[in-house]
């Protein structure tokens, strides 16, 4: 038998799991708030709970919505980035000198969760990965041939970004990580770019999709619009 | 939060789109016994893999194992959707994978035990039905493990 969480409550109602707990969090948080045991355990209990149903499905929802984070995270980014106060020319260039930026962070962020890191899935290090991102626009050619390193090299560029802005141990709201990831370093230009190439090359239109958020494009719409 | 009304329209109906009829036929098992006797096996669709296990593919069927003795915090995510917050996740293992907080129910006799080994998939790309295969190969690892219930999370 079976229970568990589900992030969108029409996808459980429609195929109608044995049980499931609804919970309004965030997707990518189906436990709601992180390093937070006891609100973990209460998001469990209650989807444990659903063993005591007499009948099935059941769906119930999640009282609770996650605490809400501190909104003031941008303000506590590590890095300035300058990415248009830069005079470097060549792509290679440019991200190296931004992940330069980027490496004392993200060894202390390293540091602070014990030595953990999300990256690595690429089996390339950073270095390598950030070579090859800036080979592809420097010589404007497209990873036809390795999509699937290519995919996920791109993850865990990000994914390096992301833990370098997390070196600090406070709360970060997770939609202002990413509106200063998309717009203002130089790899959501890459990434973008690159995206762009994709999706107007025939049999790789799908591949672009996977690689940039539509929500990230709203973003940097948005930034654009305010600048 | 992931309230459909709170979305923009693209990604309201991007999420609509994966709304699917119920397998069929209804899979009811009422328990037969009380929590603190059970045997439970973690399963999620968060795409988790030690890192030198093979990361999974664009749209993949396949599933990892993860031992319930081997250290959670080596686990890495080779999901291929880029729609959702994985900032979470490399703070706490446990946003998504609540290996640790099971842990802690095991040891307070909540329940009676947990698996030895738990399973990720990685949940992106496919129909409900392309997973029927690994989903019987699974069912049928768990029977073997004596598991008697299963605590299902997506990502």
């Amino acid at each position: 038998m079976t229970t568990g969480i589900s992030l969108v409550r029409e996808n459980a109602a429609s195929m109608a799991p044995p049980r499931s707990l609804w919970v309004p969090f965030p997707l990518g948080r189906p436990l709601g708030v992180a390093n937070d045991p006891d609100f973990q355990h209460r998001v469990i209990a209650a989807a444990l709970e659903l063993f005591n149903s007499n009948h099935g499905p059941v769906l119930e929802d999640f009282p609770d919505d996650a605490p809400i984070q501190q909104t003031e995270s941008a303000l506590a980014c590590p890095v300035t980035f300058i990415k248009s106060a830069t005079t470097a020319t060549s792509w290679q260039d440019r991200l190296g000198r931004e992940l330069n930026t980027l490496k004392p962070w993200h060894d202390l962020g390293k540091r602070r969760r014990n030595g953990r890191t999300l990256t690595g899935v690429s089996n390339s290090s950073i270095d390598e990965i950030i070579q090859r991102l800036a080979e592809y626009l420097d010589t404007a050619t497209l990873p036809s041939a390795e999509l699937a390193w290519f995919k996920h090299a791109t993850e865990d560029a990000k994914t390096y970004y992301l833990e370098a802005l997390t070196a600090q141990p406070d709360e970060q709201d997770p939609d202002n990580l990413h509106k200063i990831f998309w717009t203002q370093t130089l790899l959501a230009d890459a990434l973008i770019m690159l995206a762009e190439q994709l999706s107007s090359t025939i049999g790789l239109e799908q591949f672009a999709r996977i690689l940039v958020p539509r929500r990230a494009l709203d973003m940097r719409a948005n930034f654009s619009a305010a600048d | 939060m992931v309230r459909l009304a709170d979305l923009p329209d693209y990604e309201r109906e991007h999420l609509l789109a994966k709304n699917m009829p119920p397998l069929g036929p209804a899979a009811w098992v009422a328990s037969e016994k009380p929590l603190a006797e059970l045997r439970i096996a973690l399963v999620t669709t968060a795409g988790l893999h030690f890192r030198n296990d093979p990361a999974f593919k664009f749209a993949d069927a396949t599933f990892r194992p993860i031992s319930n003795h081997e250290n959670a915090d080596d686990l890495i995510m080779s999901h291929s959707s880029v729609n959702f917050d994985r900032s979470g996740f490399a703070e706490d293992v446990n946003l998504v994978y609540p290996i640790d907080r099971f842990k802690e129910l095991e040891s307070q006799g909540v329940i009676g035990s947990l698996a030895n080994v738990h399973y990720s998939f990685m949940g992106a790309g496919l129909m409900p039905e392309d997973y029927q295969h690994s989903a019987s190969q699974l069912a049928g690892m768990l029977k073997k493990d004596r598991v008697d219930a299963v605590f299902l999370t997506p990502v």
